[in-house]
């Protein structure tokens, strides 16, 4: 469509509206029945269509539907009217009638192939053929909903290429990794910016802590259902008017407002379900714990030459006897059979788990009228999770509120409130007061409770009842976000926009540990208050001459400001344990934190094309940033893109098998200034009042840094849309390559000069990819429809130049590096070759050839990187059913297994039982395996193929023994709803009513030896992806879901 | 309507252009609210004496985490019954360039090491009428001694290290420094202390947390000890002893229980309600009242040893039983944990006595056993033999006995070391007996040339 013919549309419906406006006011006069007969045709082959819906608009429940020669009658109360007539893979039409004189005749068009799809570019609007940049809408309907995460952006996983989602654990509410084409950055943030109804969203951690695991997600306080449609901008140009936000990507995520001249509906759904674990923890019996551990014992004293008595009198721990209950009525060591055969075996894991309860109920109300519309929703979600006993409950409403309040005057606002709880949530899961690991480490021959059933702790771990019943560790967030915005038309053609926004963000926290977890209980209140402020003025021009050259120009400007501040109180040494303030504690401490850092922009955007055959775009736009130094806060990020739209020209434009073809590429830069701190250009001092003795201290805290600046990335994308095949068959592929130069990094510097980092513009990134997505729909009869949808990508991520290697991640293990030349988040460790079918004992790859094992002998062993991701989505429908199922895949990324890292550890840790694996261990000469056999530690550390490195010395279990393949497909949903038919639906007074039973992780794929393959345990660092540590599940869910829609 | 369109245009555009060229970089302009802004924040007496408490501060940080991990896991009093990796490296003797226990204990003590430079270099130059007599000196001479107290964990625990005596102002400033023999070290340790002591105030009655002239002397006598110059050390040692401020206090457990700061002690770093002593919660049993994770754990020959009457005397009581767990109870406040660090007790100054005696170019027997039997005389132990002359003999008594007054204080790993019998008391290798110095640091630091020390 070109813009002169949306104009003349335009014209067309103010008249329209004007006619049903008086309807409207003529209803309650006349109610006589008049009769409409006519004939439905395919525009195109001019055939009769059946099955064809036609309702009267502003009463829909007045309808019906066209016969097998495409007839219809319907009787209406009074002329005019305005019918509205739909059908699956037809544009929605709208006629007016003025009187039954005679029969109707309406052609239905083809729907119009993706290319004239209205998207989201940033601050505006614009058909995809005239968009070069690489952009990827998902439209959130109800079949998004069927699934049961309650998070837009695991709703997303799989839905858009390019977007590497991966939810860090089966938490509801939990974490979620996003990166957008791969990560740019080292100490820089590499999530996306988040717009919603053009508010920047703050991402702060709502929980944090946890030893590394992402517990919580700041845009679960997003109800899913209120969404309309989520647009990711992906390359530079696209991003550009995000200018240094959008480095990462850019999110726009619509929310549903009504349509003006729609009768208000009401629309009703729940969702009522289950979760339960797919797969559990498992440990070793008690007898299997006996037999692994003598084993280590004999197995030790043996390679150390001496006598298991004289190797016990010297190393056996005082606690012996409970640790190693192997002894005869005397109390000594007796390593007899029996004795390990008769071990009990005590389950703490099925304690763990549960079958969590989901239920969700949505109400919304959304029309208009000639001036205005509005949309109403409320929300509750509830869900359990399958680990107890945490549990993520959100409240939330919103209202959407549009108003032409002259021809040439639009205003208009978007409000949100959400209240988001996390109530008992397991903070440290990684430590040894965790509550899985206080089920899946203690040996399973040690009893829970003592012989007067008291709770029992072992080793270092507390017991896990005592944990499941005693934690008290709540978070509420309150999040309120505002959207005004007023527009004015100055010209048709020169429009003006302003619109203020701020997202308010209240994380409040309350944990009280009583006298059952802690010696004298302690209690912390915590409140922190983030508050984002954006002021946007906005100035567009559209112009057409000669119906050959449409220009465009917009012009604007943005200040943001994101404020933060936060108070705690901590209180210790209580009398009871029934008063849990803060301020019954014996002793009481508070806190009071508060920063803030400013952001403000210019940018400009200017587009050119010719016939809608050749478009040109150029945007620039200027940056400066609170955050750096003031000769080098400014930055500037021009980019710039070029279409040409083949299917336009003259040969092809009636080519029947192509439709559209249209070739993009665009080259831009764009900066990134997220992920450090707000003042880590200047240097600091840092004090505090009580120090030693409670005397003041001062000392140096940070070095200065003025020269710290933008982090760059610049990206070229080169890209291909094509419609085929009557439009049936849509294809987008894009190829990029992106480049970040003066990367920001948190470098190491040498420990004399009493820094260990300082955060600097050094690094160097490159990440290069393809992305395809396929749209098809494969058959479309009026009875029966099967479309899919599909998309695939990969990414390629390399550091380009790096000051120096880096390692990190696993509680200091520093099993993932930083290297030149290997991707971010590769894995750093000693290879093991074989366990020697002779001795038993690992035999490890000796890199430099010296004989001896150790850190030179480390090395990349894989990473967390997948060769491709993507998700297949196939939809039939059959009369008034229909089925969707959606595939997601990953292939080809590392998972570090640090259950096996800890549990199959050959008897050198003093406290922990075992995994199942360990019973695979080599026991006897000529046993092939890849577990080396039992051993405690023994000397010499160094040796390769010597006990001393099976699972200690230098190696220290940091082998690759412990590194799997995470690939997976993964039937992400299944749902299947019935939607009852119009006349039934009619009859008992509802517009429409929907039933369907949605399974969501119903089946997965993989070789993953570990619970699921989804997972990243220490991904509150970009850096130290794909561990799989103490986390809960990805959960399977059955659910039952109600529509009505009144 | 075009000339509308136009104004509007020229008033945007005006708006815009004003706003970026006058008001952006004022609005751009913001100042944390929670540290101090500067390159230098050191200017009064105040600032002045807030700088020196931080390095007291970082001293006894040091001191009741990094010293005693690293002197007791690899020792043979204490195994560790974690899964925490640095920490069973460190009980196996697996030293590895990662280790987060050993990369942090370097790292720390050289921020240790910044913050006195700090003080030795700004102080001098502040002039503030409110310093009281001679305070400005006693500021500078307690940074020289904590700057000596850093290196000598670095020499005892990595070997000669780089001798960084200016504060840091930017990267550049480090300048290019390789490291310095063992003996340079020792010798700036010895010249800081020589420092410290000039420009300390004389010593008063009671205090026994913060800088004394006689605790530079007694920790003098410990790094000359260190540094084999036994005469020296003697002569040292003696000095403190004759000091009648301190004490040898009987029974043995009296010199930890609250409140402390017994005459027993020379130099304790104090810990306060707000300020968390020595934390118990590793060495405390995981059932039970007070809880602890039981990682730290005695090993079977040293509870043997304490509870031997003879040998431990009533040093047992530095261990207790809970159930069948045998746990160490020397760190045992809880709910305020107020354990101090024990730096130097008297205990100590007696066996260097003993030892430098016993090992000096003209023995004297006699004194050395006067000196050990002391020691044992208020544990209750058995008495060594008077009349012996059998030096290997008498050395290897107080080298036990050291083992056992010292059992669960930042002491062992190092006494092993330091007497060369940590080959065959642990079985471990002459090139593990220093650790490695962090891979990190060998990477960026170019003055270390790439190279470890050897072994790793």
């Amino acid at each position: 469509m070109s813009l002169k013919s949306i104009l003349k549309y335009h014209i067309a419906d103010k008249r329209l509206l004007f006619i049903l406006l008086t309807s409207f006011s003529l209803l309650n006069v006349a109610w006589a029945q008049q009769k409409i007969s006519g004939t439905i045709l395919d525009d195109e082959k001019k055939s009769a269509l059946q099955g064809v819906s036609v309702r009267q608009l502003d009463n829909r429940n007045n309808g019906t539907f066209t016969s097998a020669t495409g007839n219809f009658q319907l009787s209406v109360p009074k002329f005019p009217v305005t019918l509205e007539v739909s059908s699956v893979g037809y544009e929605t039409q709208q006629i007016k009638v003025n009187d039954d004189k005679q029969p109707i005749t309406i052609n239905l068009l083809v729907l119009g192939n993706f290319l004239d799809e209205v998207v989201i570019t940033g601050y505006t609007t614009t058909q995809r053929k005239a968009v070069s940049g690489s952009i990827t809408t998902v439209n959130f309907d109800e079949r998004n909903a069927n699934q049961a995460d309650q998070d837009v952006v695991k709703l997303l996983q799989g839905k858009a290429a390019g977007a590497q989602i991966t939810a860090t654990s089966g938490t509801p509410g939990g974490g979620v990794s996003f990166v957008i084409r791969g990560n740019n950055s080292i100490s820089g943030s590499v999530e996306p910016l988040y717009v919603v109804d053009g508010v920047f969203m703050n991402t702060s951690l709502p929980v944090t802590g946890g030893g590394g695991n992402l517990l919580s997600n700041p845009l679960a306080d997003i109800n899913p259902a209120d969404i309309e449609s989520v647009t990711l901008l992906k390359d530079a140009n696209a991003t550009a008017i995000y200018g240094s936000q959008g480095a990462n990507g850019v999110v726009v995520i619509q929310t549903k407002r009504g349509k003006r001249n729609t009768a208000s509906r009401i629309n009703f759904s729940t969702k009522q379900g289950w979760s339960e674990a797919v797969n559990k923890f498992k440990a070793t019996t008690g007898p299997e714990t006996g037999q692994l551990l003598k084993e280590a014992w004999v197995n030790t004293a043996l390679e150390n030459g001496e006598s298991i008595g004289t190797y016990l009198n010297r190393e056996k721990p005082t606690n012996w006897d409970l640790v190693y209950p192997f002894k005869d009525s005397n109390g000594d060591v007796d390593f007899g059979r029996d004795n390990i055969a008769d071990l009990p075996t005590y389950d703490r894991i099925g304690d763990l788990f549960q079958r969590a309860k989901n239920t969700d109920y949505q109400l919304s109300l959304y029309g208009g009228s000639n001036t205005s519309n509005h949309y109403i929703g409320l929300g509750y979600a509830g869900q359990e999770s399958i680990v107890k006993p945490n549990k993520f409950q959100r409240f939330s409403a919103r209202v959407n509120y549009d108003n032409n309040v002259t021809d040439k005057l639009k205003v208009g606002t978007s409000y949100s409130l959400a209240r988001t709880t996390r109530a008992n949530v397991r903070n440290n899961d990684n430590d040894p007061g965790g509550i899985i690991n206080s089920a899946i480490f203690p040996r399973s021959f040690l009893p829970i409770y003592d012989a007067n059933g008291n709770y029992l702790n072992h080793a270092t771990f507390n017991n896990h009842l005592r944990l499941i019943e005693h934690l008290d560790n709540n978070y509420t967030t309150w999040r309120n976000t505002v959207n005004l915005y007023a527009e004015y038309s100055f010209l048709p053609n020169l429009k003006y926009r302003t619109s203020g926004s701020f997202d308010y963000t209240s994380n409040g926290s309350r944990s009280f540990s009583d006298f059952a977890l802690s010696n004298a209980g302690a209690a912390t209140a915590s409140n922190s208050l983030i508050q984002v402020y954006t002021a946007e003025q906005l100035l567009t021009y559209v112009k057409t001459f000669n119906e050959k050259h449409d220009f465009n120009v917009l012009l604007g400007n943005t200040i943001n400001v994101n404020q933060s501040q936060g108070v705690s109180a901590s209180g210790s040494n209580y009398i009871f344990d029934v008063l849990r303030e803060v301020s019954s504690g014996g002793t009481t401490t508070g806190g009071s934190s508060r920063d803030e850092n400013r952001l403000v922009s210019f940018f400009g955007n200017a587009g050119y094309t010719y016939d809608d055959r050749y478009s040109l775009e150029f945007s620039l736009r200027a940056d400066g940033s609170s955050r750096f130094g003031q000769n080098v806060r400014w930055g500037y990020f021009p980019a710039g893109g070029f279409i040409w739209n083949v299917g336009n020209e003259s040969f092809l434009i009636d080519n029947p098998t192509i439709n559209g073809l249209k070739v993009r590429a665009t080259f831009g830069y764009s900066g990134n200034q997220n992920g450090i701190g707000n003042y880590d250009a200047l240097a600091i001092w840092s004090t505090s009042a009580e120090s030693y003795l409670d005397q003041p201290r001062l000392s140096p805290g940070r070095l200065a840094n003025p020269d710290l600046t933008w982090e760059t990335t610049r990206q070229t994308n080169l890209g291909v849309d094509l419609a085929l095949l009557r439009n049936r068959f849509n294809v987008s592929l894009d190829w990029y390559h992106k480049y970040t130069t003066n990367g920001l990094q948190s470098v190491i510097v040498p420990s004399r000069s009493g820094y260990s980092t300082a955060i600097q513009n050094y690094t160097e990134i490159s990440n290069r990819g393809i992305e395809l997505t396929i749209e098809s729909m494969n058959i479309r009869k009026n009875d029966f429809s099967w479309s899919t949808s599909f998309n695939i990508s990969n990414n390629r991520n390399k550091i380009e130049k790096i000051p120096q290697e880096q390692t990190m991640g696993a509680t200091n293990r520093g099993t993932s590096i930083l290297r030149q030349g290997y991707p971010i988040n590769s894995f750093f460790l000693y290879k093991q070759l074989e366990v020697d079918p002779q001795t038993g004992n690992a035999v490890y790859e000796d890199v430099d050839g010296n004989g001896i094992i150790n850190y030179a002998d480390r090395q990349i062993l894989g990473n967390t990187e997948p060769n491709f991701i993507g998700g297949l989505t196939n939809t039939f429908t059959k009369k008034g059913f229909d089925l969707n199922v959606f595939f997601y895949f990953t292939q080809g990324n590392d998972i570090l297994n640090m259950h096996n890292f800890f549990l199959v550890h050959g008897g050198t840790q003093n406290g922990i039982g075992f995994d199942p694996r360990q019973l695979n261990r080599w026991q006897k000469p000529g046993d092939v395996t890849d577990i080396p056999k039992m051993t405690k530690f023994t000397l010499n550390p160094e040796q390769n193929n010597s006990s001393a490195n099976n699972y200690t010395g230098q190696v220290a279990n940091l082998s690759s023994r412990y590194l799997e393949n995470g690939s997976f497909l993964r039937l992400r949903n299944v749902a299947l709803g019935y939607t009852l038919p119009q006349d039934i639906a009619s009859k008992l007074k509802v517009n429409r009513l929907k039933a369907t039973i949605s399974a969501t992780n119903l089946w997965t794929l993989t070789n993953y030896k570990g619970l699921d393959p989804e997972v990243s345990a220490q991904s509150t660092n970009q850096n130290t992806a794909g561990y799989d540590w103490a986390t809960v599940p990805q959960p399977r869910t059955f659910e039952f879901i109600l529509n009505i829609t009144l | 309507m075009k000339k509308i369109v136009k104004q509007v245009y020229i008033g945007a555009f005006a708006l815009l252009t004003l706003t970026t060229f006058s008001g952006c970089e004022k609005f751009l302009d913001l100042k944390p609210t929670n540290a101090l802004l500067a390159d230098n924040a050191v200017y009064d007496a105040k600032t002045s004496r807030a700088l020196v408490n931080a390095g007291y501060s970082n001293l006894k940080s040091y001191s009741i985490g990094s010293a005693l991990t690293l002197a007791v896991l690899p020792g043979d009093n204490v195994f560790f019954a974690g899964s925490q990796s640095q920490n069973i490296e460190l009980d196996n003797h697996a030293f590895t360039v990662t280790n987060s226990a050993i990369v942090g204990a370097y790292a720390s003590s050289y921020a240790l090491i910044n913050v006195v430079n700090w003080a030795i270099s700004e102080i001098p130059k502040v002039e503030d009428a409110t310093f009281a007599e001679g305070e400005q000196n006693k500021l500078i001479g307690e940074a020289y001694f904590i700057r000596a107290f850093a290196y000598f964990n670095l020499v005892r625990s990595w070997g000669g290290v780089q001798l960084q005596l200016n504060p840091t102002t930017d990267l550049t400033s480090l300048g290019a420094i390789s490291r310095s023999t063992e003996e340079q070290t020792y010798a700036q340790i010895l010249s800081d202390l020589k420092s410290s002591e000039d420009l300390l105030p004389a010593d008063d009655g009671q205090t026994r947390n913060k800088l004394q002239k006689a605790i530079v002397r007694a920790f003098r006598a410990k790094v000359l000890l260190y540094a084999k110059r036994f005469e020296e050390a003697e002569t040292e040692a003696t000095a403190v002893i004759q000091n009648p401020k301190y004490a040898l206090l009987k029974p043995y457990n009296k010199f930890f229980v609250a409140p402390f700061l017994t005459s027993e002690s020379v130099f304790e770093l104090s810990a306060t309600a707000t300020n968390a002593g020595t934390s118990g919660s590793a060495w405390f049993p995981a059932s039970g009242t007070p809880r602890g994770s039981y990682e730290f754990r005695p090993s079977n020959e040293i509870i043997n040893l304490l509870n031997d009457p003879a040998k431990g005397g009533n040093r047992k009581s530095l261990i207790a039983t809970r159930g069948t767990d045998v746990f160490v109870n020397l760190y045992h406040t809880v709910s305020p944990n107020i354990n101090p660090a024990y730096v130097i007790r008297i205990a100590d100054l007696h066996l260097i006595r003993a030892e430098a005696r016993a090992r000096k170019a003209n023995p004297d027997y006699a004194g050395a056993i006067a000196d050990l039997n002391l020691i044992k005389d208020r544990a209750e132990a058995t008495l060594y033999p008077v009349g012996n002359t059998d030096k290997d003999a008498i050395v290897q008594s107080i080298w036990d006995e050291r083992r056992l007054e010292f059992a669960f204080e930042a002491d062992r790993w190092y006494d092993l070391v330091r007497t060369e019998q940590a080959e065959e008391v642990l079985g471990v290798s002459k090139n593990f007996w220093i650790f490695p110095i962090p891979q990190s640091d060998v990477l960026s630091d170019p003055d270390l040339n790439g190279t470890n020390n050897p072994g790793y």
